[in-house]
């Protein structure tokens, strides 16, 4: 058992135990962007979690997101150096990504908007269409030019539609558009599939696989089976 | 009376491009139609090795030990009549006004310490059997014999420190990858030599592909590892040639494979083609293009000696590195030198490729063996440690060479490119430059470089350009400092050297730039006028010759006059005047 001190209240945890979830199962706030409970993998891109770890008296800059902690530590989430900090990242994150909802701070009116749009390139978006086994998007160029795309910005054959990217993206980047009939995104058109037997749109027939039903109604029709197997027996 | 056996002609990239080959060939006719009986060996000499690449091609009679610099294909018949005799004089290195036939007397030479370099030039690296014959493979023989932690033993004795940029004791990652009992290991070679203006790991690799070799085997020996890889740069296809020479021959002569030389160990090495980016030289990003993953890198705090390649415990070695581990298992640790071979480039008289004792000044590197800045200018910074390094400016000259030291005052030795400006290098232009250079090679992963850098070069383009304000330079310092916290990997953290070590010691360059507009090396277009100074002005027409926009106009022997509406600042006068009549106002 490993004691830390975060912010001054007395945490333990685990030998490797990374020193976000110790702070975030202890109540203590430590902002992200780039991270989510649903991928294993961390990227650790978007650097707004940096905290002061003391060990020993010597003080060093970490990302807490990946940070295994390996011995007794003091933590400082909030320090006036982690803050001055974190406010020039989120100052430059607003500065490439001015349509999202981040907040400028203030004091950085002489750097300018390079961009336009809301994708701070996080790689969430990413992240969930490998963990989905598509693999469809990617980061693609390098430095400054780097973008999420399909290959070659073509519509990919392996996108199956699911919104995922969409739906996981914290500033809302990925447009994707909807008719009755029809889903548009990545630059691909998909049909629109509806429930048998209530109508409603449930997906696109790459991902649906065969799948005819909306989650209520299949709901209903195993229930419905099951009643049949004992009721007639 | 002196005597000539051999003929060394220099084969590296850098004579083969100044037309050595040629040089060779005429050689060998002259001696044919002379009927004399001299064996020419045409090989690397010393490919930018001694550094002399900007004179070459070079050629080197021994035994007597006659250099020759720029030879052309015409001067083969005054050196074969003169095997015996007296030097052709005008082939020799000649420096204040004295001439030098011998290469240890040649100052460049003779205060270097050469190790990694010691048998380039003298060996052709496409023979294995030249290297064995000069002692090579004997430090891998006595290793075979050794406990890998004797081996370990050795290179802790020696002190030998990671020569790519960090430091860090070679030992201590060897000892802490030997002792995870975790199959297979992995060794890889660090080849991806990317800072402009470095060229040691080139050199070395043309120059002594089979000290790398040994280097890795010996390496390989002492972790346990039974697979290596070495990873070398695209733009290096000479080096892996001659690598894959080398390892081809060491498979034949049973150094390399299932048997190393009868002792039942084994290893199998790798060439693996880097993709031409900067960043792949950092090694977790170096390791995910090896596996074919997208060249970016992870964070470090699980070490790569632990999980590495495929997450196995792998060991990653500078070129200079490795070719230092022969000589350390050959000698024994204790009678090691501590060196580091650097590439001097810029404005200084020699340029090339230097190697000397840790703890050397930069005084010594720049004035004793570079032999001064060009036209005997004042001189104003060198930018040690590539476009991560920071720039030293006059005062610290005197500073020793070493891992430490260097970072202390904001630069880094890095790899060993060391890059001397005189007093015309503006040195907002040079922060700009790298931070240029820097925003095209980052991997764009994480914020603090991607997003930091960007906005470096907006604003160190607009101070170049007449548009900057007081707060601009604070704005760098705060973007600056917080991506050498908050950056994911080594060059995100050290991008922003350049800036801030500019910043510090030459402060007043920018302040120039943006309160007076003016830019005092009189090198930034916008804030630059040129104008000719009549008094000194001879006459001579070199500066309206060399003007691209006809701006110059004057007639001989008459002071020139330049209009300022063609004129573009391009600067082109100011190299052509011999007469320092050019002179540079703010606009």
């Amino acid at each position: 058992m490993i004691n830390v001190k975060i912010d001054g209240k007395k945490c333990t945890c685990e030998k490797g135990e990374y020193l976000y979830d110790v702070a975030k199962r202890n109540g203590i706030f430590i902002p992200v962007l780039c991270r989510h409970d649903g991928f294993e993998d961390r990227r650790s891109c978007c650097r707004i979690c940096i905290v002061e770890v003391e060990i020993n008296g010597r003080t060093k800059i970490v990302t807490s997101c990946v940070y295994p902690v390996e011995r007794d530590c003091i933590v400082r989430t909030k320090s006036k150096k982690i803050l001055e900090e974190r406010k020039v990242i989120y100052a430059l994150l607003k500065k490439r990504a001015p349509e999202s909802d981040l907040e400028m701070p203030e004091g950085f009116d002489r750097l300018v908007s390079l961009d336009s749009g809301k994708c701070i390139l996080c790689g969430l978006c990413v992240q969930a269409c490998d963990s989905l086994g598509s693999g469809a998007i990617s980061t693609v160029n390098r430095g400054t030019e780097k973008e999420v795309n399909t290959p070659y910005g073509n519509p990919s054959v392996s996108c199956i539609g699911c919104l995922s990217c969409a739906n996981v993206c914290p500033t809302g980047a990925i447009e994707f558009k909807e008719t009755a009939n029809t889903r548009t995104i990545w630059n691909k058109k998909f049909k629109l599939m509806k429930c048998e037997e209530c109508g409603k749109v449930i997906g696109t027939p790459e991902e649906l696989n065969g799948e005819s039903l909306c989650d209520a109604c299949k709901k209903a029709q195993v229930a419905e089976d099951f009643r049949k197997t004992y009721t007639n027996a | 009376m002196a005597k000539t056996e051999k003929i060394i002609v220099c084969c590296g990239t850098g004579c083969i491009a100044n037309g050595s080959l040629e040089v060779a060939d005429a050689l060998e006719k002259e001696i044919k139609r002379q009927k004399r009986k001299v064996k020419i060996v045409a090989h690397v000499e010393r490919s930018g090795c001694s550094g002399e690449c900007a004179r070459g091609p070079i050629v080197r009679l021994l035994p007597r030990d006659t250099v020759y610099y720029k030879v052309k294909t015409t001067d083969a018949k005054d050196i074969i009549d003169s095997l015996e005799g007296e030097p052709v004089k005008r082939l020799l290195h000649r420096q204040d006004g004295k001439f030098f036939e011998h290469m240890h007397e040649n100052p460049f030479h003779h205060k270097q310490h050469k190790l990694v370099l010691a048998s380039m030039g003298i060996i052709d690296p496409e023979s294995i059997d030249a290297y064995i014959e000069a002692g090579g493979y004997v430090g891998l023989k006595k290793a075979l014999k050794m406990k890998p932690e004797d081996i370990i033993k050795q290179v802790e004795i020696s002190g030998l420190r990671g020569k790519g940029g960090a430091g860090f004791p070679t030992a201590i990652k060897w000892r802490t990858a030997a002792g995870y009992d975790n199959f297979p290991k992995y060794i890889v070679c660090n080849g991806d030599e990317g800072d402009p203006g470095a060229f040691m790991d080139r050199s070395t690799m043309e120059g002594c592909p089979h000290s790398v070799i040994e280097g890795m085997i010996i390496g390989a020996l002492a972790i346990g590892a039974e697979k290596g890889y070495l990873y070398i740069r695209d733009e290096y296809a000479l080096a892996r040639q001659r690598i894959q020479k080398a390892i081809d021959d060491c498979k034949r002569k049973k150094i390399l494979g299932k048997n190393i030389l009868g002792s039942g160990k084994k290893l199998e090495l790798e060439i693996v083609r880097g993709g031409g980016a900067f960043v792949c030289g950092e090694s977790t990003a170096l390791m995910a293009s090896i596996e074919g993953r997208v060249g970016e890198p992870r964070a470090k705090y699980i070490r790569s000696v632990q999980r590495g390649l495929w997450d196995q415990p792998t060991v990653l070695n500078n070129v200079e590195t490795l070719a230092s581990i022969p000589v350390i298992l050959k000698d024994g640790g204790k009678k090691y030198t501590k060196t580091k071979v650097f590439a001097m480039v810029g404005k200084v008289k020699s340029t090339g490729l230097v190697e000397v004792p840790m703890g050397t000044t930069l005084r010594t590197l720049i004035y004793d063996i570079g032999g001064g800045i060009i036209g005997d200018r004042p001189f104003k910074a060198v930018q040690t440690g590539g476009p991560s390094g920071g720039c030293i400016p006059e005062k610290l000259l005197d500073l020793p060479v070493d891992f430490d030291t260097l970072s202390e005052h904001g630069a880094m030795m890095g790899s060993g490119g060391m890059i001397v400006m005189d007093d015309r290098s503006c040195m907002v232009e040079v922060a700009r430059y790298y931070v240029d250079f820097l925003c095209e090679e980052s991997c764009g992963k994480c914020t603090p470089c991607r997003e930091g850098l960007r906005q470096m070069r907006e604003i160190l383009t607009r101070i170049c350009e007449g548009k900057g304000e007081m707060e601009d330079i604070e704005m760098l310092k705060r973007i600056g400092n917080m991506m050498q916290d908050a950056s994911l990997c080594a060059l995100g953290k050290s991008a922003s050297n350049p800036v801030l070590s500019t910043i510090k010691y030459f402060r007043s360059e920018y302040v120039a730039h943006i309160k007076e507009h003016r830019c005092p090396a009189g090198v930034c277009p916008k804030l630059t006028k040129f104008v000719v100074n009549k008094d000194k002005c001879r006459g001579c027409c070199a500066c309206s010759r060399a003007c691209p926009t006809d701006a110059i106009k004057g007639k001989p022997k008459l002071p020139h006059k330049i209009n300022t509406k063609k004129c573009i600042s391009c600067g082109s006068c100011r190299e052509a005047c011999r007469f320092d009549a050019i002179e540079t106002k703010g606009r």
